[in-house]
């Protein structure tokens, strides 16, 4: 088999403008003064939504995936950057879920004039930034080592998110989540050290062509893969997820639960997909459902049992990723069928999509509510529906997708995941996932329970909030509500750029 | 047996290995913050150390030492010198707010004390 | 598009239009005065639309609507008793604080609950059938107080619950079809055919049995109903158990016999039937004996639904449908009497006490009524065996339990002459009344085939009166159940199960214990480990 060579792609560029722009915009902000960070994370925010909508467009107009080679080198010496249907849909949701945090933040922070280009606000404006570079930067590296970089920039860009507000506790909280990451990108630093030392390359691409695997690459999988939950949160890896999340500040949270955890399931993907040999990705396929449902079930109760809003939301991420790792034993494919082409693969990534735009809208509601009332302890919001009517609509809505009821794009997800379940006969897999929509309904229910009550006292909103603050949330859950409109079948835009697939004409 | 010759290549292997399991033992059971980093540290030059080794097994073959691991130990060092500020900036600011060095404390806490 | 596919449309997109234009604040105001107007197009579709008219929807809406008949029967005496529950809202609500969002669940359950009579494909069936299960909750707990709220956890809980397994049960029957939403008639007659049959059989009955109330799947009913507004529990008894009806129509292949399951449904529809009855005689509050009594009937639908399945009978379908219609208006109209007789007094009350007597005994077949037709109508079906005689000793339980509610309603009524129910209220329920009395007849000779003279014969005559004597007798012997009134809490068998809460909050609670420990730095930090080594040793054992 000869090595897998690139070549460069006319729209490659825009790689490079999507990982470099948020970067350059951090940069700048840097040295111009703090009230102009604003300006530059609201316009770098077009910028970028016009990249991500380019690099579509490129796509579907050219049908294979966009290709950049750093310098011209060619792998195993360069680096390349590779964007395929997969990574155009992670760096589309991005954009737009970063977008919307910007847009939630610049007014949240505007609520007060005097803290406004103050030095949380400026700081958040280039984390985010910071953030956007790393999350763009893992969906379109192709070689491990740059992923590592990659990884860890948006680690040491999310934890200091996480403590923005400097109380003891979320410094304890980030403390946690940044040790913990550090232990899992370690165990990922040494397995791709062992990858190199077999391959003499790092590039995803020529190490899947490589037509031996030794005992090295099972032993690089086997530290890889745990160090990469580790930072995904996985149950039973999830210590640092629900204080980290749930004590961020509202913008910062809705970024984190949203994207941030969605960066190293990603990798696990390409790397259970692209690189592990056919009988360790069914292993590990087999292991990670086990965890994933395991995380659903569990996750999913201790989300019911929270007493504060914000950490029930988290725990309820936690549930949620469950639902991406049970993919792995459905989408096995076989009879031809490529992973990428059965519909358990669509239905990973519309449950990646929905839940990224939905939880970004909870964790945003959750915020007015806790901006509005002053704190945000579930037992005491009784009747927050009536004095906050669109912030409870867009918890709603953004419930439905996590309930997985029609039409919302959560429910496509459940929806073909569970086909795939029976199909494949994994019945096992079929109940977790209608025992953990239950569960789901039930921490929903809960909370709007709780918004549509009459309580003995009325609410009183400590400070009025502005209509655009709270239709900001309302646009993503409509949004995430919207995606159930998507066709049942499997997902052309996927199939983009996969390897051995034909290439597909846009749907 | 020449897999298990003493070459230096191995030696570097060997030694990385030990420091990696060292430097997990440290992370793991230490609760103290400030060992738990040194403890990543010792796991990240044991890493480097493997990453060294992987190199020199390419020169074992006659490629004059390969120059790539070079390079990505001298960005991982810089990674980890950067978590490591990072870390170390938060530990002190978690101290002078509630004058803890250790994250688990505050689970004994919640716990109820039967004795005085 | 055609006027039949516009009308077909507008029988789902008005209420959603009216439920959005909720949003501006000046229509909101008005919307309790235009419920009346919401099923109007349902109404139509229902009259006017031929047997088989269809409107398809591309995508991205991918839904198919279909009128066939037990749909348009189903549909047409919803859409009445959903528009005179409407203007009985607007009068009796009318003014009270919240009634603008309750007009808003209104407005989302009844698109729903219609919605489910017409729609012919998977996705927007399932579409439908949860926007009425869910929206109806707001129906449930408008009220408040501590009985609405237990009664709306337990509704949501048992939805939810229904909702997954006829996710589940959809989705296994999907497999079977090459289209991804395919249309509910072609895929449950390969039903039979499938591997899968048993588990989707099951699937489905529970499914809908939830949703009709079938023991010992019914404990919502008789808390939901009672908790409810008045004009809310006529539509949620009349109209929202029906969704279940139709799914045990749509669902199941009765062009070809499956005799075990049949025979299961039958069996269990009559033990419905049974102890709806039985139970409800020990209750002492008007609404909750008529949740009881739908429980009740509802045992009847299945029992007709399963004697048809064993017998592979196609037109059962529009049987049960018709008997659901007489279901539908008269308890319907029965929910509405018992606000109007609670507010009347004098010669009045003697008068609605009258006419509510008789459609109380319609439910156990006083003969000339609609319930003495829908009997007679499903009579050949269930044979002259075991069956039948089950279930007529029902109506005989049907006849106690009503004279029962009868003797109740007596005694809960104001004694004041001059006390009279503001029109707006009696109106609707006369509405309600004379349709029951009148649409059953124009119906019973297209669906039966027999001509309207059978009816009068002496043999069916005897056959509809003995359960009522008997019926009326033992209610005379035991001395109107005073004896026993209030003996059996409502929810019956749901408090024994609320009494098992306390172990399932020790499991969360050990969950809870469990995550603590989980989240302790060694333990994760050994899981991340361990799962190394396991992943690393499995990997190197398979290579």
């Amino acid at each position: 088999m000869t090595p897998a060579t690139y070549s460069a792609t006319p729209g490659g560029f825009l790689l490079v403008l999507a990982v470099m722009l948020p970067a350059a915009a951090m940069l700048t902000m840097l040295v111009s003064r703090p009230r102009h960070a604003r300006t530059i994370a609201l316009a770098t925010m077009v910028f970028g939504l016009a990249v991500a909508f380019w690099i579509g467009a490129e796509l579907m107009r050219s049908g294979t995936a966009l290709i950049y080679l750093v310098g011209n080198w060619q792998p195993p010496l360069g680096i390349a950057l590779r964007a395929d249907g997969l990574s155009l849909m992670m760096l589309a949701v991005t954009a737009l879920v970063i977008t919307g945090t910007g847009l939630f933040a610049h007014r949240l922070f505007g609520l007060d004039a005097t803290t406004c280009d103050g030095r949380v606000a400026t700081s958040f404006w280039m984390l985010l930034m910071g953030l956007w570079s790393g999350l763009n930067l893992v969906f379109v590296s192709q070689d491990l080592f740059n992923l590592y970089v990659a990884l860890e920039l948006l680690t040491f860009a999310a934890v200091p998110l996480v403590c923005l507000d400097g109380r003891g506790e979320t410094v304890a909280a980030a403390l946690r989540y940044l040790m913990f990451a550090l232990l899992g990108s370690l165990l990922y630093l040494l397995g791709a050290g062992l990858l190199y030392g077999t391959y003499g390359t790092l590039d995803i691409r020529l190490i899947a062509s490589a037509s031996e695997h030794g005992p090295a690459v099972h032993l690089a999988l086997a530290l890889m893969i745990p160090g990469l939950l580790a930072k995904a949160a996985l149950f039973p890896f999830h210590l640092w997820l629900p204080p980290a999340h749930a004590g961020a500040p509202a913008a910062a949270s809705t970024v984190l639960s949203a994207l941030v955890v969605k960066a190293p399931i990603f990798l696990i993907l390409r790397l259970v997909l692209d690189i592990a040999p056919p009988e360790a990705a069914a292993f590990a396929g087999q292991a990670l459902a086990v965890l994933g449902a395991g995380s659903i079930l569990f996750c999913s109760v201790m989300a019911l049992r929270q007493a504060r809003l914000k950490l029930m939301i988290a725990y309820s991420t936690v549930a949620q990723i469950g639902y991406l790792f049970i993919v792995f034993p459905l989408a096995a494919g076989g009879d031809g069928v490529p992973p990428w082409g059965t519909i358990a693969w669509t239905g990973g990534a519309l449950q990646l999509t929905s839940h990224a735009l939905a939880k970004a809208a909870m964790f945003m509601a959750a915020g007015i509510v806790a901006e509005a009332i002053g704190h945000d302890r579930i037992r005491d919001l009784g009747g927050f529906g009536r004095v906050l009517p669109l912030s409870a609509a867009t918890f709603g809505l953004a419930g439905l997708s996590l309930m997985g009821i029609p039409p919302s794009g959560g429910f496509i997800a459940k929806c073909l995941l569970l086909t795939a379940a029976v199909i494949e006969d994994h019945y096992w897999l079929a109940f977790t996932i209608l025992a953990g929509g239950l569960l789901a309904g039930a921490y929903v229910f809960r909370v709007m329970n709780r918004a549509l009550a009459t309580p003995a006292v009325p609410l009183v909103l400590r400070q009025p909030i502005p209509l655009g603050l709270e239709l900001i949330p309302l646009a993503l859950a409509v949004m995430a509500v919207a995606l159930g409109f998507l066709p049942l079948e499997p997902f052309g835009l996927l199939q983009i750029g996969r390897p051995d697939a034909i290439p597909v004409v846009a749907p | 047996m020449s897999a298990l010759a003493l070459t230096s290549a191995s030696l570097f292997g060997l030694c990385g290995a030990a420091l990696v399991g060292i430097g997990l033992f440290c992370i793991l059971t230490h609760p103290e913050l400030l060992r738990r980093l040194v403890g990543f540290n010792i796991l990240g030059a044991g890493i480097f150390l493997v990453f060294g080794a992987v190199a020199r097994r390419g020169a074992a073959l006659g490629f004059g030492g390969d120059p790539v691991p070079q390079a990505m130990v001298i960005t991982g060092i810089v990674v980890a010198f950067a978590a490591t500020a990072l870390a170390a900036a938060l530990l002190r600011r978690l101290f002078d707010l509630t004058g803890r060095a250790s994250l688990e404390t505050g689970q004994a806490e919640l716990r109820p004390r039967s004795e005085p | 598009m055609s006027a039949a596919s516009l009308l077909l449309a507008a029988t789902i997109l008005l209420p959603l239009a009216m439920a959005a234009g909720c949003l501006s604040q000046r229509f909101r105001a008005r919307a309790p005065a235009l419920l009346v107007l919401a099923p109007l197009p349902a109404m139509l579709a229902a009259l006017l639309l031929p047997d088989g008219a269809s409107a398809s929807f591309p995508v991205p809406f991918r839904m198919t609507l279909a009128l066939d008949r037990p749909g348009a029967i189903l549909l047409g005496g919803a859409a009445l008793l959903w528009s005179a529950a409407g203007a009985y809202t607007a009068s009796y609500m009318g003014g009270k604080p919240g009634t603008q969002g309750f007009a808003i669940w209104w407005l989302l359950t009844l698109a729903g609950s219609l919605g489910v009579f017409i729609v012919a494909d998977f996705a927007s069936f399932y579409l439908l059938f949860t926007l009425a299960s869910l929206s109806a909750y707001g129906l449930v707990a408008h009220e408040q107080t501590a009985g609405a709220k237990r009664a709306g956890v337990v509704y949501m809980v048992l939805a939810l619950l229904a909702e997954a397994f006829l996710l589940l049960a959809l989705v296994m029957l999907a497999t079977g079809s090459p289209d991804s939403n395919p249309l509910i008639r072609e895929t449950a007659a390969t039903l039979p055919a499938s591997p899968l049959r048993d588990g989707i059989v099951l699937l489905v009955i529970l499914a809908f049995a939830l949703k009709m109330g079938l023991v010992p799947l019914h404990v919502w009913l008789p808390l939901a109903h009672p908790a409810a507004p008045m004009p809310a529990s006529a539509v949620l008894s009349g109209v929202l158990v029906k969704a279940g009806v139709i799914g045990l129509i749509r669902f199941l292949p009765y062009e070809t016999a499956l005799p075990a399951w049949g025979f299961g449904l039958a069996v269990a529809g009559v033990l419905t039937a049974w102890y709806g009855a039985a139970v409800g005689i020990a209750q002492r509050r008007p609404k909750t004996i008529l949740a009881y009594s739908t429980v009740s009937q509802m045992g009847l639908v299945a029992a007709i639904a399963g004697a048809g399945l064993a017998a592979g009978d196609a037109g059962t379908p529009g049987l049960a449908a018709y008997y659901g219609l007489h279901h539908t208006l008269v308890k319907g109209a029965l929910f509405l009497a018992v606000g109007i007789a609670l507010a009347s007094g004098g010669l009045r009350l003697r008068v609605v006490l009258l006419l509510t007597g008789l459609l109380a005994l319609s439910l156990a077949g006083l003969p000339l009524t609609s319930g003495a037709l829908a009997k007679l109508a499903v009579k050949p079906m269930l044979g002259y065996g075991l069956l039948s005689l089950a279930v007529s000793l029902a109506a005989a339980g049907s006849t106690m339990l009503m004279l029962h509610f009868i003797a109740v309603l007596a005694r809960e009524t104001v004694q004041n002459p001059d006390a009279a129910a503001p029109k707006g209220q009696v109106i609707p329920f006369l509405a309600v009344l004379i349709a029951s009395f009148v649409l059953p007849w124009w119906l019973y000779p297209s669906l039966t085939g027999a001509a309207l003279a059978s009816v009068w014969e002496f043999a069916s005559f005897w056959k509809l009166v003995w359960p009522l004597l008997l019926g009326a007798a033992v209610f005379v012997l035991f001395r109107r159940f005073n004896g026993i009134a209030g003996a059996i809490p409502e929810g019956d068998i749901l408090v024994l199960a609320e009494r098992q809460a306390p172990r399932l909050s020790h499991l969360a609670a050990a969950i809870e214990r469990l995550d603590r420990s989980l989240r302790q730095w060694p333990v994760a930090g050994l899981l991340l480990i361990g799962l190394a080594i396991l992943l690393g040793g499995r990997f190197l054992l398979t290579s």
